[in-house]
């Protein structure tokens, strides 16, 4: 006989295939048949239009004028590429710095509710539209460059960040906030001594967290004017020079492979129970004795 | 010796996180300056609240409760508080630990910003040293003992400086030398102070050694415990 008791998760998942299936059956009108040839026709246009891929965009670009004495420096890759990266390191920088208060102010272990909840709501609506959106907003407003995608990054982070950072401040054990409290410190006090130390290894994991994250969506906003790689992407699209952006696609994910490197060795020495940990310069200069 | 005056007065006070689930009831209770008394019972009968009720961090739900001969309002460092987990800060050393309490001495300004008076950090060291605890000072919590650590819970509120300490079962998973240490230094540092003890002890033995010891009882009619003196 069948326990139906233990067998749950295998009805969970049975359970949500089937809801898949008829929610996108739903999307689909039914007709599967649409799909039947979208395999042959991403195979027609890899092998036509993005493959081998133009490695032109390593080489120095006729417009705007560049006075660097290196053709690499002058190529689209390389401005796209170092934009990206510069807006990403600024968004993050300015996002953290803003998003810490709003999350303490949040956190419904050292606030109440009444003052928790309005930052809660606000961090949820910066969150809500996604980052190109936001880029829209500031090429608008601002005008088209870097610094529009600065600004946009910015306000994405603080509303990711600060829910990462209130979360982590939740997580808090109790008894020193007790102790703090008991002790008569103020709320300034008990934050500086109690919840930054004590957070502190969570705060740094995800601000690195948070630049990688900013370094894959600083190279989209470009599209809309918001400056970084995704500039490029538009002409490339007008004239159809498709294997363009497979040679930039190709050089954006080496970049993010080696970012994400970075920054998960980073990382590990931020989080107690990391798996991937060595000894190092970092734990040396970061973690004290 | 100066007249003792009353540290901790609760009257008809009811203790819980909410009104239907009243945890213990106490009827009356007079702690005077410089006494050491302990609180007993079984788990989950309300002692932890108890002392949290003492300590502000959870309101009554019924009653009075008044230290130091007022209604609680601003208490900075008057009261020392020690939890059961000791609420050390894991990753900060020794020294950042001892200074949290001895910042209640200062002004929230130079606490904050850190310029931090001598009288202050010569306090933080006395603490630590008092705990034989020089050779630890810059070590992270995280890589001390427990009773290096229940020590630098000690160190703390007595950089403090409070008029009342409130300890949590903090000689729990001590091994018995090291608990009778620890609980020596405690006693000498109070009776040395004229300091007001409040101590939770599962450990009848210890309870007994304080001078008056109270029992947290469960009540079936009432349906929750009451505070009982034991003579």
């Amino acid at each position: 006989m069948i326990n139906w008791k233990r067998q749950k998760y295998s009805i969970f998942l049975a359970s949500m295939a089937i809801f898949t299936y008829f929610v996108f059956n739903d999307i689909v009108d039914g007709d599967w048949k649409s799909l039947e040839n979208s395999l042959d026709n991403l195979s027609v246009f890899f092998h036509e239009s993005l493959w081998p891929p133009n490695w032109k965009v390593i080489e120095a670009q006729a417009y705007p004028v560049c006075e660097r004495n290196s053709d690499f420096l002058c190529s689209p890759a390389y401005i796209g590429i170092s934009t990206t990266l510069k807006i990403a390191f600024v968004s993050t920088c300015l996002g953290f710095i803003i998003s810490l208060p709003i999350a303490v102010l949040s956190s419904r272990n050292l606030n109440n509710d009444l003052i928790a909840i309005p930052f809660r709501y606000l961090l949820a609506a910066m969150r809500t539209l996604p980052s190109i959106l936001w880029a829209l907003l500031f090429v608008i407003t601002v005008g088209l460059g870097a610094v529009s995608g600065v600004l946009a990054l910015t306000f994405y982070t603080v509303g990711y960040l600060g829910k990462l950072q209130y979360e982590a401040i939740e997580g808090l054990a109790s008894e020193p906030l007790d102790a703090a409290r008991a002790m008569g410190l103020k709320k300034t006090e008990i934050v500086q001594r109690v919840v930054i130390p004590e957070t502190g290894n969570n705060l740094i994991s995800q601000l690195l967290f948070m630049f990688e994250y900013n370094v894959r969506h600083g190279s989209i906003i470009g599209i809309v004017g918001a400056g970084g790689l995704g500039y490029y992407i538009p002409t490339y699209l007008k004239y159809f020079q498709y294997d363009k952006i497979m040679a930039l696609l190709i050089i954006l994910f080496f970049v993010v492979v080696i970012i994400d490197l970075l920054s998960m060795k980073a990382r590990s020495y931020f989080i107690d129970d990391a798996t991937f940990k060595s000894p190092s310069l970092f734990e040396n200069i970061f973690r004290g004795k | 010796m100066s007249s003792a005056r009353s540290v901790v007065h609760a009257k008809n006070l009811k203790i819980g996180y909410s009104k239907k689930a009243v945890l213990a009831q106490i009827d009356n209770l007079e702690i005077q300056q410089t006494e050491i008394v302990s609180i007993t019972g079984e788990s989950g009968l309300g002692k932890t609240t108890f002392l949290k009720t003492i300590a502000n961090l959870v309101k009554p739900i019924e009653g009075t409760l008044k230290t130091f001969d007022s209604a609680i309002t601003d208490v900075r460092g008057r009261i020392g508080y020690i939890p059961q987990k000791l609420g050390l800060i894991k990753h900060e050393t020794v020294f950042s630990n001892v200074l949290a309490g001895a910042i209640c001495n200062e002004s929230i300004w130079r606490s904050i910003t850190g310029f931090h008076e001598e009288k202050i950090i010569d306090r933080v060291q006395e603490a630590i040293k008092q705990m034989n605890l020089e050779d630890k000072i810059d070590e992270s919590i995280k890589r001390l003992s427990g009773g290096q650590q229940r020590r630098v819970a000690i160190a703390r509120t007595i950089a403090q400086n409070p008029e009342l300490i409130l300890a949590d079962e903090f000689l729990s998973e001590l091994d018995e030398k090291t608990a009778e240490n620890v609980w020596k230094t405690m006693l000498d540092y109070v009776h040395a102070n004229s300091i007001t003890l409040i101590i939770v002890e599962h450990n009848t033995g210890r309870a007994q050694m304080a001078e008056r010891c109270f029992k947290l009882e469960k009540n079936e009619k009432l349906n929750c415990s009451i505070l009982k003196e034991n003579n």
